[in-house]
């Protein structure tokens, strides 16, 4: 059994969730958020733009328009690099899926979720894989890879 | 390659990621969670909070790294008094350290070594 982190942009859920849904998936975790990659979130403002779900977008445009730091300085970082937002440390709002799946499966979600995801721009995501010792469902009681169906 | 699963307190943690960037851990997730350890609640008159916000750090280090990775986060999450400089306080958090078997990044597909 294996515990599958996949790490993909906030805007390509839908599309991942079809993919794992065509090949028989049920069970998934969804997290909200953030994070960086080697580049440390150095992307372009319109591709920051569009990853933002509404909040967070919100969320910018009020520092946007109002382009002063808490204490009323003018800021020295422009959003979205606003220097009091989360993003300071160039961390970007991602989702988290977690999938435990049976061993034999777990190449079919990997490239489900490559297929899904794959722009080939920097901020694609990663997937991990690790070993995970059992699973019990609440429900019934049941272990194991039987849990998992 | 080793996952590891950092908790800290919110205040400590972008102490702990820019001392992560200087040791040259770029790639991290990082949750927003609630929880608590030893410390079990925070009591404010009648009132008691026992869900406690926390900032999980989630960083997938290559074998060798993951001493050092620890180490560093170790310094910066815990709080010491002056007494006891090498103790932090109740609630500063935990570092689990588990097993990643591989790593894909999604924009080639293909294994890579690290974060």
């Amino acid at each position: 059994m294996k515990q599958i982190i996949a790490i993909i942009r906030d805007e390509q859920i839908e599309a991942t969730k079809q993919g794992l849904e065509s090949i028989g998936l049920r069970g998934i975790t969804f997290l909200y958020v953030t994070g960086r990659g080697q580049q440390k979130g150095k992307v372009s403002a319109q591709e920051l733009g569009t990853s933002l779900n509404r909040h967070l977008r919100m969320q910018l445009e009020s520092a946007r328009t109002g382009n002063t730091t808490r204490d009323g300085k003018a800021s020295e970082v422009p959003a979205p690099f606003h220097k009091d937002t989360e993003f300071a440390f160039g961390f970007l709002p991602k989702r988290m899926l977690i999938i435990i799946a049976p061993d034999e499966e777990v190449n079919r979600i990997v490239q489900a979720i490559v297929n899904a995801n794959q722009t080939g721009k920097h901020g694609d995501g990663r997937i991990f894989v690790c070993p995970m010792i059992s699973a019990i469902r609440v429900r019934t009681g049941e272990q194991g890879d039987k849990a998992l169906f | 390659m080793k996952m590891i699963w950092a908790v800290t307190r919110p205040e400590s943690a972008q102490r702990v990621i820019k001392a992560l960037d200087t040791i040259g851990i770029g790639g991290m997730t990082r949750l927003h969670v609630t929880g608590h350890g030893r410390e079990l609640r925070i009591t404010l008159g009648t009132v008691h909070y026992s869900e406690i916000p926390k900032e999980m750090l989630m960083i997938v280090v290559p074998d060798g790294d993951v001493a050092k990775t620890v180490t560093t986060i170790r310094a910066e999450a815990k709080n010491s008094s002056k007494s006891q400089p090498d103790e932090g306080s109740i609630g500063d958090g935990k570092i689990f350290v588990t097993y990643a078997e591989d790593t894909f990044a999604i924009r080639t597909a293909g294994k890579t070594g690290g974060t």
